[in-house]
C-alpha cells in the first residue's frame, strides 16, 4: 500500500515536472530549423517525395544503420539465448480448418502488401522496417496456423546476411564515388531519375536501401519467431 | 453530387452500426454473444465507412484514387475479420469459458464427447 501510493506519488511529480517543461513550448509554433531546409530541398537533392524516408536513409543514413545494426544484435542476442542442440516445435494443437485456409490464402497478399510498402519507401508513407515487418507478419501467421511449419533456414539466415552487407556495400560504393559514407551515388552522380520525380524510378538509392532493409527486417523478425516458437526436445 | 449523397450516407449507415456493435459489447451476457455483436456489425460498420469515404472522395476531393484504395482495404477487412472472429471464439470455447446460462443446447461439446467415446484420440 505504502508502497504502491510512494510510487504514484512521484509518477505525479515527474508528470508535473515534465508538463511545466513542455507548457514553455506553445504547440504549433514554427519552430524549424533544419526540417525548412529539408522541406525545401528534399526534392531536388534526393528525387524523394517523401521527405521522412530520404530524411532517414539519406541525410541522416547513419542512423538507419545504427537501427538495422540494433535489429541485427537483437536477432542474434535471441538467437544466442534460445540456443539448444536439438530443437523442435512443440505446438500441440493444430488451426482449425478456417484458419488454416485463411493463413494460405492471405499469405500471398500480405506479402505482396509488404513488398508494396517497402519499395514504395520514397513516395508512401512506410519504408523498410514497416514492410519487414509485414513479411514477418505473414511468416508469423504460417508459425500459427500450422503445426509443422518452419522456414527455410538454409534461404534466410543467408539472405538476412547478405541484405545488411548490401545496404553497406551500396554505402560503400559512395564512399568511394563521393567521398562519404552513404553517399547518394545513383541520384547524385549518374543523375538516374532525375527527369521523374514522383514515380517508381526515381529517388537514387532509396527504393534500392529500402529493398535491402525490407528483406532483412522481414527474414530477423521471422527468424525471432522462430526461436522463440521452438523449444528444446531431448532425445 | 450523387456521388457526395451516397458517401455521406454509407459513413453515416457504417457509424450507426458501430455504435450498435458497442452497445452490443456492453448489453451482451456471454463472450460468445458479445463477439456475435462485435465482429458482424464492427466489419458491415467498417465497410460501410471505408467504401463510403472512397465514394465521398470522387466528389468531395475530385479525386477517384481514393475508391480503388478503400475497396482494397474493405476486401482485406472482409476476409480476414471473420477468421479472426472464428479463431478468438474457438479459443474461448477450448480454453473452457462456459456459455450463457440461458443456452439451451451445445452440440458441439455432445459431438466432442461423442468423439472421445468413439476413438479415444486426442
Amino acid at each position: 500500500m505504502l508502497k504502491r501510493a510512494f510510487a504514484i506519488i512521484t509518477l505525479l511529480f515527474i508528470g508535473l515536472w515534465m508538463a511545466s517543461a513542455l507548457s514553455g513550448v506553445d504547440f504549433g509554433a514554427d519552430r524549424m530549423l533544419v526540417g525548412k531546409y529539408y522541406l525545401n530541398n528534399v526534392m531536388m537533392e534526393t528525387g524523394a517525395v517523401n521527405t521522412v524516408t530520404a530524411v532517414v536513409v539519406n541525410y541522416r543514413g547513419f542512423d538507419t544503420l545504427g537501427e538495422v545494426t540494433v535489429l541485427f544484435i537483437a536477432s542474434t542476442g535471441v538467437g544466442a539465448l534460445l540456443w539448444r542442440r536439438k530443437k523442435e516445435r512443440t505446438a500441440r494443437t493444430e488451426g482449425s480448418v478456417v484458419l488454416k485456409t485463411g493463413a494460405r490464402i492471405l499469405l500471398p497478399f500480405i506479402m505482396l502488401f509488404g513488398a508494396y510498402i517497402f519499395i514504395h519507401g520514397h513516395l508512401t508513407p512506410g519504408g523498410g522496417f514497416p514492410g519487414g515487418a509485414t513479411i514477418a507478419t505473414a511468416f508469423l501467421m504460417l508459425y500459427l496456423a500450422f503445426t509443422s511449419y518452419e522456414i527455410e533456414h538454409r534461404v534466410f539466415e543467408p539472405l538476412e546476411g547478405l541484405a545488411g552487407m548490401g545496404y553497406v556495400t551500396v554505402g560503400l560504393i559512395g564512399l568511394a564515388i563521393g567521398g562519404y559514407f552513404l553517399f547518394d551515388w545513383i541520384w547524385q552522380t549518374w543523375g538516374w531519375g532525375h527527369g521523374n520525380i514522383g514515380r517508381l524510378f526515381s529517388a537514387g538509392f532509396i527504393p534500392v536501401i529500402y529493398t535491402l532493409i525490407g528483406l532483412k527486417v522481414g527474414t530477423e523478425l521471422t527468424g525471432i519467431v522462430d526461436n522463440m516458437v521452438k523449444e528444446e526436445v531431448s532425445e | 453530387m450523387i456521388a457526395s449523397y451516397i458517401g455521406e450516407f454509407l459513413v453515416i449507415f457504417g457509424t450507426i452500426f458501430y455504435l450498435l456493435s458497442t452497445l452490443g459489447l456492453i448489453r451482451m451476457p456471454d463472450v460468445y454473444n458479445r463477439m456475435q455483436t462485435a465482429t458482424k456489425s464492427a466489419t458491415l460498420g467498417s465497410l460501410g465507412v471505408i467504401v463510403g469515404t472512397g465514394v465521398w472522395a470522387i466528389d468531395h476531393v475530385g479525386s477517384y484514387a481514393w475508391l480503388p484504395k478503400t475497396i482494397v482495404i474493405a476486401v482485406f477487412l472482409l476476409l480476414t475479420n471473420p477468421i479472426s472472429a472464428h479463431a478468438l471464439i474457438r479459443a474461448a470455447y477450448k480454453s473452457g469459458i462456459p456459455l450463457w446460462e440461458g443456452s439451451v443446447v451445445d452440440r458441439y461439446k455432445e459431438a466432442l464427447g461423442a468423439e472421445n467415446k468413439e476413438g479415444g484420440e486426442e
